[in-house]
C-alpha cells in the first residue's frame, strides 16, 4: 500500500501528448522502476498484542480463526501493545540495508473499511519510519540477466528511500477452504491481522527486470540470515509491488515519460520478472493510444494474471483514497537509543552476499558452490560450524571448505533430496494433498538431516587424513543421519564399522597379489604400458580390501608392483 | 431511605454493625425505589450481587477479607468492558454486546472485594455532557428530576446523588465526571492520565479519556481511586506509578496558595458566584492565600478539545461497523459491502455520536489536517504549559466552577455550540492531562427548587491527594430525597 496521501490525486490536470508527438517512431525506451517489499516478520507473537502469529513457523498451518484476541479483533476496550521483537528485527535489516535508524519513531492510524481490518484503520508509520536512507549495491548483472556474485565492484546502487513497520490486515475469502464457492458471502479469517510488516521502498534506481529481480534475491537472503522472516513465498511471507515505467526518447529527439504502474501484490520472483516485462512492453503502446504522460495524479494500479502472463487494469477508487493519518494516542512514540543501534549492529551476521563472496576468494570455491552454500542460512550454518571444526582439529581453510561442501553438496544433498519425496509421497498416502499449492511439502535441508557441523568437521578431518575412503565417507555420512548415530564421533563410528583404511603394507600386497592372480591378462596389459586395464586392477584390489583401501595407496603399491 | 458512603460503610462493616448482604439490599431497594423515574442505571445485576454479598460476608467471618472495598457495592458507567451483563456504552449498536474480557479497572475493584452492582446510562459512547443522549433515555437528575444530571458520566452521577450506591466509576474525557458530580452534590475525581489504566474502557478519545471515581464525598472517592489505580502493562499509555496511594490528605492549609482563574470569575450563576465566594473562605480561614491567576490560553480550550476528541472518536469508532460484532444491517437486494457499512452505523449510532464522527473525519482530512488538528494540538500544548507556569510559581491548586450555573432543564440546551460552552471549565484540564477533583459545594434555588452546584481543583501531575484534601474542606455534599 502506497505511503503517500494523495489528496489532490482527483483534481491534477493529465497532461496529454499531441497527435504529432505520439505518431513519432519511438528510438530508444528506458525502463524506470522502483520496488515496495512487503517482509512479514516472523516473531512469535504479533506485533501488537500476545497471540501467536501465524507468520511464526509453529503456527503456519493454524485454523482459521484460531489465532485472534481481543486486540486481533478489535473489540470495545482493546488495545495495542507494541512487540518490540519486532522493532529489533525492523532494525536489524534497516541496517544491513545500509539505513539510518530514526532516533523517535511514531505510530500512526491510516485509516480505510474493511472487512478484514478489523479496526477500520491500520496501525502504520507515516511520517516518522524506524528505518531511512540507506542503500544497496547490487552485484554486476550481464546482458544475459546472469549477476556476477564474485565481482565487487561494477554494480548498480539502488537507494532505500524507507522500512516502516505496519500491522497485515485479515484475508478476505470467497470459498469455503474444501473449495466450496460461496454465492452470496464473503467470509473472513483474522489469523493473519496484525502480523507485523515490515515495508521496504526503494528509489526508482532499477532499470532492468533483472537487478529488480536479483535485488528481490538478496533482500530475501538478507531477511532469512538475519532470521526476521521465514520467506516462505507461497506464504505471502514476501509481497512485492513494483511501480513501473518507461522513459520514451522519440524520434525528434524528445523524451516523454508514461505514467507510473504499480502492480499489486507479487509474490513470486517469476511474477516481478513477468510483471515488469509485460509492462516494458505494453507501456509504448499504452502512451501512444492514450497520450497521458507522467504528472501526479496519473499513477494506476494493475493486477498480476500468473496464468495469462499479464497485468490487468484494476478498478480504480470513484475518488482519491483519503487515509487521514494522524498519530495513534494509545501508542506513545519510541526512542531508539544510540547504544540499542549500536548493539543490534555489532550483531548482525555476515550477510549473503558478503559470505558468497568469501568463499569464493578465501576458499577458492566456485560461484556455483557459494550460491548453493549460503542459499539456505541453516545450511550456511552447518557449513560454519563444520568448518570451525576441522580448523580446529588442524585442516587448513581451503582443504577442509572443499571437503566439507562436497560433504553437504553431494552426500547430503541426495539424502535431503530423497527423505523430501518420501515426505510427498506419504503425505500423498495419508490422502493430504488436497490439490492447493499449501499442501505442498517443506523441503527437507542438509541442516535437518540429523549430522552436526561438529560431526561434519569431524567427517573432513577423517577425508583430510585419508583415514576413510570416498566410499566410506559416503556410508559414514549416512550412519550419522540416522536417529541411532546422532552426537555419535565420527571417528569412533568409522573404527567400529571398519571403515579406516588399512594402511598395513604387508596387507596392501596382500591384495594386490590377490588381484593381479584373479586378472593375469590386466596385470600383463599394464606390465606392456596399457595403462587403461589398471582400473580393473585396482577395482579388484579395492574389493579384496572390503572397504578399508585407501585408492592412493593401493595405485601405488599395484604400479610398484608391476613395474618390478 | 438513603446508604452511606464507601468510608462510613467500612467503618460500619468493620464494626460489624453492617453486612454486605445488608448494604446490598439497602442499595437494591433504592434502586428499585428511584430508577424507574432516573432512569440511572441501564443494568442491576441483583441475583449476582446478592450471590457477591454472600461470599464477601463469608470471607469477612473467615478473617480473609480482601482489601478497602470488600463487600461494598460499586456501579459501573457501562462503556467499562465486564464479563457480567453487557457492555452497551448506551449504544444501539452495542445494546447486545458482551465483553469477553473485564476492564483493569473491574480486576481491581474484585480484588478489593467490591461487589459491581449493576451498570450505569451514560451519553452514547460518553459523547455529551447532559445524558440526554443515550439510546436508553435521558438520565434525570434526582435533586429535580424534570433537569439534567449532566453527563457524559450521567447515570454513575445520578447513582450516588440518590444515594443508591456508595460509589461508581465514571470516565472522564472533557468534564465527564467533574461536571455531572457539582450537579448532582457529590465528588469526582478525573485522575492524572496514565494513572488509571484504560484497558477495557471503550475509548472515546484515547488521549483524553481516564476512568475515574464517583462518591458522595471526596474520601469515598480518594479510597476507591486507590484501589484502581497502578501500572497496567496492557495500556501503552499507563504511568509506572503504583497505586494505592492516594488518600485525601488535607494537612495544615497553612501558607498554601489557591489560584483562582481571572477567566472563571465572570458569567457564572449568582449560586456558583456564592459557593465559589465561600470555598474562598473557608479555605482562607484554615490558613491558605487565595489569588488570581491568569491561564491565558483558556479560551482555546473549547476548540481544541472538540478537535482533538472528534479527530481521535472518529478513528475509535470506525471498528463499529457491523462486521465482526455489534447490530448490522439488514441488507436489502443488490445491496453490498458499502451499504453493510453505512446502514450498520447509521442505524446502530444515535444522533450525536454521528455529528462527532463527522466532526473528526472533516478535521482529519487532507487538506484541513494542518489548520483544524495541528493547530488544536498547538493550543493543547500552550493551554498544558498554562498551568504548568501557575504550578511553577508555587500556586498549590487552581479552583474554579465545575460549571458556570446549575443544571439545566432537560431539553433545554438544543444548540449544540450553547451545550459544548458548558464545558468551558472543565476541558482544559483533559488536554493538559492532569488531575482534578470537583465536590459538590452549594446550592442554587431554581423553580423552587435547590440544586446543586460545583467546585473543583486542579493540580500538577499525580497531585490527587492533596485535591481530594481540598475538596474535602469545602465540600457540602447532599443526598437527594
Amino acid at each position: 500500500m502506497s505511503s503517500v496521501q494523495t489528496g489532490d490525486a482527483a483534481s491534477a490536470t493529465r497532461p496529454i501528448a499531441t497527435e504529432a508527438m505520439r505518431a513519432q517512431p519511438i528510438t530508444k525506451v528506458q525502463l524506470v522502476v522502483g520496488l515496495e517489499i512487503h517482509v512479514e516478520l516472523s516473531t512469535l507473537s504479533k506485533m501488537f498484542s500476545t497471540v501467536g502469529s501465524v507468520a511464526h513457523p509453529s503456527r503456519f498451518d493454524a485454523e482459521p480463526n484460531t489465532l485472534i484476541d481481543p486486540v486481533t479483533l478489535g473489540l470495545p476496550g482493546a488495545l495495542p501493545v507494541l512487540n518490540g521483537a519486532a522493532i529489533e528485527a525492523s532494525i536489524r535489516v534497516g541496517l544491513a540495508l545500509g539505513c539510518s535508524i530514526a532516533p523517535v519513531t511514531r505510530w500512526d492510524r491510516k485509516s480505510y473499511f474493511y472487512p478484514d481490518m478489523p479496526k477500520a484503520y491500520q496501525i502504520s508509520q507515516y511520517d516518522r519510519p524506524v528505518c531511512f536512507d540507506g542503500a544497496v549495491t547490487l552485484p554486476p548483472i550481464d546482458d544475459a540477466g546472469k549477476a556476477d556474485f564474485a565481482a565487487t565492484l561494477g554494480g548498480r546502487k539502488i537507494g532505500i528511500i524507507r522500512a516502516h513497520l505496519e500491522e497485515d490486515a485479515g484475508k478476505l475469502l470467497h470459498e469455503l477452504p474444501g473449495g466450496l464457492r460461496l454465492d452470496d458471502a464473503s467470509i473472513v479469517d483474522f489469523n493473519r491481522a496484525g502480523t507485523p510488516l515490515l515495508e521496504i521502498v526503494t528509489q526508482p534506481d532499477f532499470t532492468t527486470a533483472d537487478q529488480v529481480v536479483v535485488f528481490a534475491q538478496m533482500l530475501r537472503d538478507i531477511c532469512r540470515t538475519l532470521g526476521v522472516t521465514e520467506g516462505v513465498m507461497q506464504r505471502g511471507h514476501m509481497r512485492f509491488e513494483p511501480n513501473i515505467n518507461c522513459m520514451l526518447t522519440l524520434a525528434d529527439g524528445h523524451v516523454v515519460r508514461t505514467p507510473v504502474v504499480e502492480v499489486k501484490n507479487l509474490n513470486s520472483f517469476r511474477s516481478v520478472r513477468g510483471a515488469i516485462a509485460y509492462e516494458l512492453a505494453n507501456q509504448p503502446e499504452r502512451w501512444r493510444k492514450t497520450g497521458i504522460m507522467f504528472a501526479p495524479g496519473t499513477k494506476s494500479t494493475r493486477g498480476w494474471d500468473d496464468v495469462a502472463n499479464e497485468t490487468f487494469e484494476q478498478r480504480e477508487k470513484e475518488e482519491a483514497a483519503d487515509y487521514r493519518y494522524f498519530p495513534d494516542p494509545d501508542l506513545l512514540p519510541m526512542t531508539i537509543s544510540a547504544e540499542t543501534v549500536e548493539r543490534l549492529r555489532t550483531s548482525l551476521p555476515e550477510l549473503p552476499l558478503a559470505r558468497r563472496r568469501r568463499y569464493i576468494s578465501e576458499f577458492a570455491m566456485s560461484d556455483a558452490d557459494a550460491g548453493m552454500l549460503t542459499d539456505e542460512p541453516a545450511v550456511c550454518e552447518l557449513f560454519e560450524q563444520a568448518m570451525q571444526t576441522a580448523s580446529a582439529m588442524g585442516v587448513p581453510p581451503q582443504r577442509a571448505a572443499k571437503q566439507a561442501a562436497n560433504f553437504i553438496l553431494q552426500a547430503g544433498a541426495k539424502r535431503a533430496n530423497e527423505r523430501t519425496s518420501r515426505r510427498a509421497a506419504e503425505r500423498a498416502e495419508a490422502g493430504e494433498d488436497l490439490g492447493g499449492s499449501e499442501s505442498s511439502v517443506t523441503a527437507v535441508l542438509v541442516s535437518d538431516l540429523g549430522v552436526s557441523g561438529t560431526q561434519l568437521g569431524g567427517l573432513v578431518k577423517l577425508r583430510e587424513d585419508g583415514a576413510i575412503n570416498s566410499n566410506a565417507a559416503d556410508e559414514l555420512f549416512g550412519l550419522l543421519c540416522e536417529a541411532e548415530h546422532h552426537g555419535a564421533d565420527p571417528a569412533t563410528l568409522a573404527k567400529a564399522r571398519g571403515m579406516i583404511v588399512v594402511r598395513d603394507d604387508a596387507a596392501i600386497d596382500r591384495w594386490c597379489d590377490a588381484a593381479i592372480a584373479e586378472q593375469p591378462q590386466a596385470a600383463a596389459d599394464v606390465r606392456a604400458g596399457k595403462q587403461q586395464a589398471l582400473g580393473r586392477l585396482l577395482g579388484a584390489a579395492m574389493k579384496q580390501a572390503a572397504g578399508k583401501g585407501d585408492a592412493a595407496l593401493i595405485r601405488e603399491a599395484m604400479l610398484r608392483k608391476l613395474s618390478s | 431511605m438513603s446508604i452511606p458512603g464507601v468510608m462510613q460503610a467500612r467503618a460500619m462493616m468493620d464494626r460489624r454493625e453492617l453486612t454486605s448482604s445488608e448494604l446490598v439490599e439497602r442499595c437494591l431497594a433504592r434502586i428499585g425505589e428511584r430508577n424507574g423515574e432516573l432512569n440511572a442505571f441501564v443494568q442491576v445485576f441483583g441475583d449476582e450481587a446478592r450471590e457477591d454479598a454472600r461470599a464477601s460476608d463469608e470471607r469477612v467471618a473467615a478473617g480473609a477479607a480482601r482489601g478497602v472495598l470488600e463487600g461494598i457495592p460499586v456501579a459501573l458507567k457501562d462503556n467499562i468492558a465486564t464479563v457480567r451483563g453487557r457492555t452497551t456504552c448506551a449504544s444501539r449498536h452495542l445494546e447486545q454486546y458482551r465483553s469477553p474480557f473485564d476492564a483493569a479497572v473491574v480486576e481491581k475493584l474484585k480484588a478489593s472485594g467490591a461487589i459491581i452492582i449493576g451498570k450505569t446510562n451514560l451519553d452514547e459512547f460518553a459523547m455529551g455532557g447532559s445524558g440526554e443522549h443515550s439510546a436508553f433515555g435521558p438520565t434525570r437528575n434526582p435533586f429535580d428530576a424534570t433537569r439534567v444530571p449532566g453527563g457524559s458520566s450521567s447515570g454513575s452521577a445520578a447513582a450516588v446523588g440518590a444515594g443508591m450506591v456508595p460509589a461508581a466509576l465514571g470516565s472522564d474525557t472533557g468534564g465527564s465526571i467533574r461536571q455531572p458530580a457539582g450537579w448532582c452534590g457529590i465528588a469526582g475525581c478525573k485522575p492524572t492520565y496514565g494513572r488509571v489504566s484504560r484497558f477495557g474502557l471503550v475509548a472515546y478519545a484515547s488521549s483524553l479519556d481516564q476512568i475515574g471515581t464517583m462518591a458522595p464525598r471526596a474520601a469515598d472517592a480518594a479510597a476507591v481511586l486507590g484501589v484502581i489505580s497502578g501500572h497496567d502493562p496492557r495500556d501503552s499509555t499507563s504511568g509506572p506509578w503504583d497505586g494505592g496511594e492516594i488518600a485525601a490528605a488535607a494537612g495544615s492549609l497553612a501558607g498554601v496558595r489557591i489560584g483562582i482563574p481571572v477567566q472563571a470569575a465572570d458569567g457564572n450563576s449568582q449560586g456558583v458566584s456564592k459557593a465559589m465566594a465561600a470555598a474562598e473562605d473557608v479555605l482562607t480561614a484554615a490558613g491558605a492565600k487565595c489569588e488570581h491567576v491568569e491561564l491565558p490560553h483558556a479560551g482555546a480550550a473549547i476548540a481544541a478539545y472538540y478537535i482533538i476528541a472528534t479527530a481521535e472518536a472518529s478513528s475509535n469508532l470506525a471498528r463499529f461497523d457491523g462486521v465482526r460484532y455489534g447490530r448490522r444491517a439488514e441488507l436489502r437486494p443488490g445491496e453490498g459491502l458499502m451499504e453493510l457499512f453505512c446502514r450498520s452505523r447509521s442505524e446502530g449510532l444515535g444522533a450525536e455520536v454521528q455529528k462527532r464522527i463527522m466532526l473528526g473525519t472533516h478535521v482529519l482530512s487532507s487538506g484541513y489536517y494542518d489548520a483544524y488538528y495541528l493547530t488544536a494540538l498547538k493550543a493543547r500544548r500552550l493551554i498544558r504549559e498554562d498551568y504548568e507556569a501557575c504550578f511553577a510559581r508555587g500556586i498549590s491548586a487552581i479552583m474554579m466552577p465545575t460549571s458556570p450555573g446549575p443544571a439545566f432543564v432537560l431539553g433545554a440546551k438544543s444548540d449544540p455550540l450553547s451545550l459544548y460552552l458548558e464545558d468551558v471549565y472543565t476541558v482544559g484540564v483533559n488536554l493538559a492531562g492532569l488531575p482534578a477533583v470537583a465536590v459538590g459545594c452549594g446550592r442554587e434555588t431554581m423553580d423552587e427548587r435547590e440544586l446543586p452546584v460545583g467546585i473543583q481543583f486542579i493540580g500538577p501531575m499525580r497531585s490527587e491527594s492533596r485535591l481530594f484534601g481540598l475538596a474535602g474542606a469545602v465540600e457540602r455534599p447532599a443526598v437527594a430525597g
